[in-house]
């Protein structure tokens, strides 16, 4: 059976994921730091703090699962091609297989996909356990899909761009880390002073953080749901473009 | 099969590949032999669309590599220099993946068979990491094979391998070459480039300085060599046309002399004046 170019790039990913899997180590490194900062800030700053009238576990959890769908969808992407393609050449062989850039970021940005959702899979199981309060909505499920898509993108983006391995770290301080804490994940974005607000708002993740929280879609949601689809498609044309063009 | 025109690769200041024009016949193994930086790799690179000249053309079975590189990628099959198998993948699963990427109708008899050819056949569900140097080479050329390529580009296949086993990689490129395929191939091991090749280019900082069949260029060099250790310790070579000359330049010797046939190395150091290795 002939597959489609996509396929044995995902697959390739998803065979080395099916080996961290069998290792425990990784469950525990994909939940650590979101169970941190939902015992931290939900059970232990969270019980004197309400925002909108509601308990602020109900405002974290989603949040905790934008946070966690970005960082694993992005770091794995990017780290495993920055790697593949500097270190082990294993990039190569795609490259110089008859398949397109498309196909090849395609594969990537799937892999990184189903790692962001696996992530964010484990906490919403903590928070049907933990909050009486969470569940899930076709808002909900749509922009999580869409908060992976993009972020797996940008993955292969600064994987492709990184001239080594070191640099993913400094590309992940400046975009990553900001948007984690500043991008509505722990406090709502509307609390901060005009000019750095207007900042944030600039970034995804506070798109994602906005349309996650929605229960019914309405003008502010309509326009997150476009800036975060603007992102992912630029995202990925681009990183299609930097795959069509890599020489060596 | 293959046309190179006025290659071209420059990394800085550096001329990597240095205007190279050569062609390459349907069915022939072509060797590029060189030293370490001479722009084998590079030339490799630039064939399989890993690299993107700077100038010049190469054509591979009618198709401009810089304008149809999916047609070209079609019909290639590349053993790079740098191991570049997936060392956590087992061998079954890294020929899978290239079968797959290829498009390979018949992926499962054509991994078997490979495997079988390389004696790996009972090692398919290791993991790779636990592969000796030699097994790993010899699974590149495996897994290479695998889309039945046209052309099968070699870059340094037996680096670092025992003479056991290089003939062993000897003897399916020799296979191949019987199957109908052209084979390209890069070395700095003189005797891989006599024994397997119809045609060799000699590379040197970028450059072809010389094109022919072996024989051809050594008969150019003159076929005998006579050597000897002069009274400060440096060897001396003359080169004969026939071997009457060189048994006549012996017995002028008053130190212990070797006569030789000469190889592609002495035509190296005739035409550059350094040795490969």
């Amino acid at each position: 059976m002939i597959t489609a170019g996509w396929y044995p790039v995902f697959l390739n990913e998803m065979l080395h994921f099916k080996r961290r899997l069998l290792k425990l180590g990784y469950l525990f490194s994909a939940m650590v730091v979101p169970i941190i900062y939902l015992i931290a800030f939900g059970f232990g700053l969270g019980k004197s703090v309400r925002i909108d009238g509601a308990d602020y576990l109900s405002f974290l959890l989603p949040g905790l699962v934008a946070m966690s769908s970005m960082n694993n969808s992005y770091t794995w992407v990017c780290n495993s091609l920055n790697l593949n393609r500097l270190y082990f050449k294993t990039f190569q062989i795609f490259v110089q297989a008859p398949i397109s850039s498309s196909s090849i970021m395609a594969g990537e940005m799937l892999a990184g996909m189903a790692k962001g959702l696996f992530a964010s899979s484990l906490i919403i199981i903590v928070g049907f356990l933990c909050s009486p309060y969470f569940s899930l909505s076709l808002i909900f499920i749509m922009t999580l899909l869409l908060n992976c898509f993009l972020f797996a993108n940008m993955g292969v983006i600064i994987g492709m761009r990184a001239k080594s391995h070191e640099d993913t770290a400094t590309y992940s301080n400046f975009l990553i880390m900001p948007m984690a804490f500043f991008s509505g994940t722990f406090f709502p974005v509307d609390k901060l002073p005009v000019l750095f607000k207007t900042v944030i708002y600039i970034l995804p993740l506070t798109h994602t953080s906005i349309l996650i929280r929605k229960a019914h879609m309405d003008a502010e949601g309509t326009f997150s749901l476009c800036i975060l689809i603007v992102y992912a498609t630029v995202f990925f044309i681009y990183g299609s473009k930097l795959i069509r063009e890599y020489s060596e | 099969m293959i046309e190179i025109n006025g290659l071209t690769k420059i990394y800085g200041n550096v001329n990597a590949v240095d205007n190279i024009t050569l062609s390459v016949r349907k069915g022939d193994v072509f060797g590029l032999l060189g030293p370490n930086g001479a722009g084998k790799t590079t030339t490799i690179k630039m064939l399989t669309a890993l690299s993107k000249p700077d100038s010049g053309k190469c054509m591979i079975n009618g198709f401009d590599v810089a304008i149809d590189p999916y047609e070209i990628k079609k019909h290639i099959g590349v053993v790079p220099q740098e191991n570049n198998l997936d060392r956590e993948l087992t061998a079954y699963e890294n020929l899978l993946i290239y079968g797959m990427l290829h498009r390979v109708k018949d992926k499962e008899s054509k991994i078997s068979e490979n495997l079988k050819m390389v004696d790996l056949w009972d090692r398919k569900d290791s993991s790779v990491s636990g592969f000796s140097g030699g097994m790993q080479r010899r699974l590149l050329l495996a897994r290479a094979l695998i889309p039945e390529p046209a052309v099968l580009f070699l870059d340094e296949p037996s680096i670092g391998l025992d003479p056991q086993i290089r003939r062993q990689l000897w003897d399916i490129i020799r296979k191949t070459r019987i199957e109908g395929r052209t084979v390209v191939i890069t070395t700095h091991y003189i005797e891989e480039a006599e024994v397997l090749c119809d045609q060799v280019g000699i590379l040197a900082r970028g450059a072809l300085i010389a094109l022919d069949s072996p024989y051809n260029l050594k008969s150019s060099v003159g076929e005998y060599i006579v050597e000897h250790i002069d009274a400060q310790g440096r060897l001396i070579q003359n080169i004969c046309k026939s071997r009457d000359d060189a048994h006549e330049i012996a017995k002028r010797q008053q130190s212990s002399v070797t006569v030789r046939k000469s190889n592609l190395e002495d035509v190296f150091i005739k035409l550059t004046g350094e040795r490969i290795e």
